[in-house]
């Protein structure tokens, strides 16, 4: 009897195509229930396959309860089984009918066979609903006192799950004493075992609010506790051994010669079969030497055999969890597995995920002696087949020139990739070239002869186009061609839609032009002059900063620019030490899998409510931090988004889409929650950085209009028609003052289109009141600066004004004597900007 | 925590739910919904075993044509929870004789429902051992051993058994005739250059045994290892007998083994389980003897020809043979037409794994078959220089040939009523990831 195979997937319930037989179903259930001829069992076990069978597809058959529950007076253990299972899958969404569950489970609970006890119990407890626990507690508490130890095992894990559906019950009922003294007296293991693992469940979660319970968890720690669980361990299952051993790492020894002691007894562990055992033996290890330097390393030693072995037996997913385990230790303490190098070499079936584990021990464990070895077999991989592991392995050799003093044979090496000819091999070879080239410039010439015969337009990733414009930048006066190719490349500046490379671009040729000024100086000019009219703010404010100091003194501008460098000696560590202390304190668990503490993925403000982030099991180092980081932005974020209605989210978003290219996303972050990806990825591409301020500042601004409305309405804002300042006292209010507000807002483009000077804006605003002070700059982009007072008291209103024509958006910064007046000035002043260019 | 599984799915490969076990109420009833979305419907499935979803993590294998699928909600052990996945399923195996996958689950699902309410409880693994479980969970349904059969099986006794302390064998067994069967099997994993040079090798190593004994029996198996040897020649205070000794680098044993005897006295001794088990698992890198050598020349001649020809050289003795041995070469993608001339077996073309695939049935040692062949490429201007030449793979088992050179030295057993055993030694040594770059 097979379930019917359902194409259909979806789990919901009551299905069309069910329906039919459900009701049928339930007539012939009808016609059996009361039938005690011989062979009805039979035909009862096909009609209940068929009913668990629909259940497992999704098909809704919770309409049968009544007649399931009438059925299952029956000796048949089978049938039961179905029954139990049956009762336990709908009991929690129909609480009334598990009801009339409870009546022929407690009679199973006493039967004489204590398989059927047992089975009973366990049903009883897996019935979840609340308002039936008082049924629960009299069958727990013999189950627990039976005699058979079947019985006791499943009354244990029974006590958990009373727990889990009335922690006080559970509490009240004084089971954890009773739960307490099985565990240090009963005969059978399993029992004991699940003694220990329901006590730290509930202890733990106990902890927080009970100080007992806190007590009771540090108690499990104590000596003798645990060497009772120590002195039986070889009694225990494999399973329970593992949880003993996760204990057993969690005690701290009074001296070293307990250390020694435990660590002989459980030596032989590590010759155990099941690879969860030795791995939880080796946590014991490794927690507790951790202070002994000497002894630790020989544990190093010790392990690695066990280890080596469970990578290379079992499926790939075995060892891939162990590898992420070894892995951990091999970037603890490379040295230590440096002569092992070869049980990293990728084997060519392997799939990816094993093998990029493997790159990184490699690179890990590469030192003076192997290096070459393993360099050469990185080359290997460069070829191959998978594109993400080729570009891995380029990595690779990249980061173990960084770290290494002989990089002859690697720069070799790397320029070789370069004459591959393969897309992504050039692109990873150059970034690694540009890295190369920070830290050891000595061989800048040997590594720009290459890159000079690289041509830019088979350069395509952003990151490659970067590290090739840094390098024509750098060294341009090595590289004949270096002006003309940065001329090329600004040509086609529109077309070029990574930040990163137009930002890059524009240092370079400015590197290039304190070189070769003649040969660079159109470039330059096209370079600035597309710069400033770039929509990107980052990009844009570079151009205008390079125009300023150019204009300001050519040579200070190269002293800026192009400075005399200092080879970069170490990069930054990505992992914090803190973390990886954590990550080692959580060994053999998730945490080692997914590279973070667990608490960045069990606790719920870590994670978003809704999240499906692909983030999450990304292994590179990177996320790490930005992880970090986010998760205050998006509280501020979501409290916003808490305090704004609909409507004046839509206001928010259209004045910023208008123009500004990024601080859109940010409104989708407050507005659709699902902000840890977009945010991620913002924090870490460099080129793309979010400027904090702005993103804030956007917040502040659509505050805004909230709190006028929920304050007490103030008195309007009146402005001195004929206000006076002169630029002095600006210039040194100016300097005093803090920014009250700062926000970007648009202004009709039609208006600011036409304006070729800025003196009819300047009239415009003066009819309301706000007077200008300077003014400066060339289309497309205009700066001035404004003043207002109030009209019945001399507080001061300074605004500095960025309007930017191309894109109709301008910026404000507004500074006032009366900071709690200011948010009322922007009001007034954006009216007043919103106005201009209308008749 | 050590599992704490919150649910588990069998899934076929097209996402429909064969088994739907759900242990803790912490996960939602969606999670088959978001597996599939996430894990199965994207390029994501098989990228990595372990991936978070929202709060829980999903660990997932794939198993012939099924994916078993466990969800937790908490920092749980991968390590552990893969390995009960695989417990489980040479559980099942055991159960169904043999296979594992759509078929048999979708015929035996009641029976896995029985199961997986016995093995995990709220989540924590509890007894998963097949010789206890047969006892009480029987694919007949019979009623349970406690109370049918009360004169075969005292109470006491088998409870005893379905929870405790010796928990791979049963009392009372017995056979008419007494048997143990020992295979050695050595899979052998080669990585070697272009050059001829070893990159990689080592030797992983099973000790399988049989028993069918008649009651409690005492084993005692010796190997010629070398760290066996040494210490029974102190022992027994003469010196090591020259020949052979192998360094084992790792040994890992069978729950039965005991370890202790093992480290102080260096024998392995044990009660056996009943039945079919894995006794031992070893780990050889140094002194490995390879079964076969490659010798591959590829040439390409222009643009739209290659020669290539390989010669593999069996290395162990004359009179013995190895069996089912398959050579892949590759050869690129963009392959037209092929020429073949072999000395021995038969080749043919491969286009589904771009291969030109070598069999020879029985191989004979110390001999030295031939493949030349010529291969005609279709000339195409976009994929210059881009075959990356992956490497020759070979798949062979030579019976009777041990890659390392373990030979068991003594196999006794012991049993109180003193019956006659029958024992039966082989050794068979199979290709694992053999590789050869060319």
């Amino acid at each position: 009897m097979a379930p019917p195979a359902q194409s259909h997937r979806s789990a919901s319930p009551s299905q069309p195509s069910g329906k039919s037989e459900v009701s049928d179903l339930k007539s012939q259930l009808r016609q059996l229930a009361g039938n005690r001829a011989p062979g009805v069992d039979d035909s009862k076990r096909e009609l209940f396959k068929k009913v668990i069978s629909y259940m497992t597809i999704g098909i809704d058959v919770s309409s049968l309860f009544g007649e399931m529950v009438m059925c299952s007076a029956t000796s048949d253990i089978v049938l039961k089984k179905m029954c139990y299972l049956y009762v336990g899958n709908y009991a929690k969404g129909n609480p009334d009918l598990a009801l009339l569950t409870i009546n022929f489970l407690q009679r199973d609970c006493k039967d004489v066979d204590p398989m059927i006890r047992g089975l009973a119990l366990r049903s009883l407890c897996s019935l979840r609903v609340a308002n039936l626990v008082e049924y629960l507690v009299g069958p727990l508490e013999l189950g627990l006192k039976d005699n058979n130890s079947y019985v006791r095992m499943v009354a244990v894990i029974g006590v958990l799950k009373l727990y889990h559906i009335s922690a006080s019950t559970c509490v009240d009922e004084d089971f954890l004493a009773t739960l307490k003294h099985l565990m240090l007296n009963d005969p059978d293991t399993q029992v004991v075992a699940n003694c220990l693992s329901a006590l730290q469940e509930i202890w733990s979660s106990e902890a927080s609010t009970s100080e007992e319970a806190s007590r009771e968890r540090e108690a499990l720690l104590s000596k003798p506790v645990v060497y009772y669980f120590l002195n039986r361990i070889k009694e225990f299952s494999e399973w329970a051994q593992c949880l003993v051993l996760e204990l057993v790492a969690k005690y701290v020894p009074s001296d070293s010669n307990e250390i020694f002691d435990i660590m002989n007894l459980l030596e032989d562990r590590l010759q155990h079969a099941n690879g969860a055992v030795v791995l939880a033996s080796i946590k014991v290890f490794m927690q507790l030497t951790l202070s002994m330097t000497d002894v630790h390393q020989q544990v190093y030693e010790r392990i690695k055999a066990p280890l080596l072995t469970l990578v290379s037996s079992g499926s790939p997913e075995q060892s891939y969890a162990v590898l992420s385990h070894l892995h951990l230790l091999v970037i603890r303490a490379p040295y230590i597995f440096s002569e092992d190098y070869k049980h990293f070499y990728c084997q060519y079936n392997e799939p990816s995920y094993v093998k990029k584990l493997k790159l990184e021990m490699l690179t890990a464990v590469a030192n003076e002696s192997n290096t070459y070895e393993i360099v050469t077999e990185l080359c290997e991989y460069a070829a191959n087949v998978d594109i993400p592991i080729a570009r891995e392995s380029i990595r690779a050799v990249g980061k173990i020139a960084l770290q290494q003093y002989d990089v002859n044979a690697i720069v070799d090496r790397l320029l070789q990739f370069l004459e591959m000819e393969k897309d992504y091999v050039t692109a990873e070879a150059l970034v690694l070239v540009k890295d190369l080239l920070r830290k050891y410039p000595q061989w800048s010439h040997d590594c720009i002869a290459v890159v000079g015969n690289i041509s830019s337009k088979n350069v395509q990733e952003p990151k490659a186009k970067a590290a090739l414009i840094w390098m024509l930048g750098e060294y341009s006066q090595d590289m004949h061609d270096a002006p003309y190719i940065l001329e090329n490349l600004i040509e086609n500046w529109d077309e070029e839609h990574s930040a990163e490379v137009r930002l890059h671009l524009l240092t370079a040729v400015m590197k290039c032009f304190f070189k070769r000024p003649p040969e660079t100086q159109k470039a330059l000019g096209a370079a600035l002059a597309a710069g400033l009219a770039d929509f990107h703010q980052d990009v844009h404010d570079r151009a205008l900063f390079y125009y300023r100091l150019l204009q300001y003194n050519v040579s200070v501008a190269e002293h800026v620019v192009n400075p005399p460098k200092q080879a970069v000696s170490v990069f930054a560590d990505t992992h914090s030490n803190e973390i990886k202390d954590r990550i080692f304190d959580e060994f053999n668990s998730l945490s080692v899998v997914y590279q973070k503490p667990s608490y960045m993925f069990t606790d719920k403000e870590h994670r978003g409510p809704f999240e499906f982030s692909d983030e999450h099991v990304n292994l590179s180092p990177g996320t790490e931090s930005a992880d970090t980081v986010v998760p205050a932005q998006r509280v501020d974020a979501n409290d916003k988004d808490l305090l704004l209605s609909t409507a004046e989210k839509d206001e928010g978003r259209d004045a910023s889409s208008n123009g500004s290219a990024y601080s859109a996303p940010s409104y989708d972050i407050a507005a659709s929650q699902t902000q840890k990806e977009s945010s991620i990825s913002n924090s870490n591409i460099p080129g793309n950085t979010l400027p904090s301020s702005s993103a804030i500042d956007d917040l502040l601004g659509l505050g805004f209009p909230i709190e006028t409305a929920t304050t007490p309405t103030p008195p309007p804002l009146n402005l001195n028609q004929k206000a006076i300042l002169d630029p002095g006292t600006f210039q040194q209010k100016w300097r005093q003052l803090p920014i009250s507000l700062s926000q970007e807002c648009s202004i009709n483009p039609e208006g600011v289109a036409s304006l070729t000077a800025p003196n009819a804006l300047l009239r415009h605003m003066q009819s309301h009141s706000i007077h200008c002070i300077a003014q400066g700059g060339q289309p497309p982009n205009f700066k001035l600066f404004f003043f207002a007072q109030k009209a019945e008291e001399s507080s001061t209103f300074l605004v500095e004004c960025i309007i930017n024509t191309s894109s109709a958006k301008t910026q404000i910064k507004i500074k006032a004597d009366d900071q709690s007046a200011s948010q009322a000035f922007s009001t007034l002043f954006q009216t007043a900007l919103s106005k201009f260019g209308f008749p | 925590m050590p599992v704490s599984a919150s649910a588990i799915y069998f899934l076929n490969l097209r996402g429909d739910v064969l088994i739907n076990r759900l242990y803790r109420d912490d996960v939602g009833g969606n999670m088959v919904d978001a597996f599939r979305v996430h894990i199965m419907q994207t390029k994501e499935l098989g990228t990595c075993p372990v991936r978070q979803i929202g709060g829980c993590s999903f660990f997932y294998m794939r198993i012939s044509n099924v994916y078993i699928v466990i969800v937790v909600s908490s920092n749980a052990n991968v390590a552990c929870a893969f390995k009960f996945v695989v417990e489980a399923v040479s559980l099942f195996k055991s159960y169904f004789g043999g296979a594992f996958d759509e078929d048999a689950i979708r015929n035996n699902f009641v029976l896995i429902y029985e199961l997986l309410d016995e093995i995990m409880d709220f989540g924590y693994p509890q007894n998963l051992s097949p010789e206890i479980l047969k006892l009480y969970i029987t694919q007949e349904g019979v009623r349970s051993p406690f109370s049918s059969k009360p004169t075969d099986r005292p109470v006491p006794n088998a409870t005893l058994q379905v929870t405790g302390a010796v928990g791979w064998r049963r009392e009372g067994l017995v056979y008419k005739k007494n048997e143990v069967f020992l295979d050695i099997v050595e899979s052998v994993n080669l990585l070697m250059s272009s050059k001829g040079s070893v990159l990689r090798c080592d030797v992983t190593g099973k000790v399988l045994m049989k028993c069918f004994l008649s009651g409690m029996p005492d084993l005692k198996l010796g190997l010629n290892d070398k760290i066996g040897l040494e210490k029974e020649s102190q022992l027994k205070s003469r010196p090591t007998k020259s020949g052979k000794t192998i360094e084992l680098d790792d040994v890992t044993f069978h729950q039965c083994v005991n370890l202790t005897r093992f480290n102080s006295e260096k024998t392995v001794s044990f009660v056996p389980p009943d039945g079919e088990f894995e006794l031992m698992k070893y780990r050889i890198t140094e002194g490995v003897n390879l079964p076969f050598k490659v010798l591959p020349t590829i040439k390409e001649l222009g643009r739209t020809r290659m020669e290539v020809n390989v010669k593999v050289k069996s290395v162990f003795g004359a009179k013995m043979f190895a069996l089912g041995v398959v050579i892949k070469i590759p050869v690129p993608k963009q392959t037209a037409k092929t020429n073949f001339q072999v000395t021995s077996g038969r080749a043919k073309y491969n286009a589904a794994i771009d291969c030109l695939v070598w069999k020879i049935r029985k191989f004979p040692g110390q001999t030295e078959p031939t493949l030349s062949a010529e291969v005609e490429l279709i000339s195409t201007m976009a994929e210059k220089k881009s075959w990356t030449k992956p490497p020759i793979q070979m798949e062979f088992q030579v019976p009777m040939f041990t890659a390392s050179g373990l030979r068991v030295r003594f196999l006794k057993v012991w049993e109180k009523s003193g019956y006659n055993t029958v024992e039966w030694v082989r050794y068979i040594t199979k290709a694992g990831s053999y590789e050869i770059r060319c």
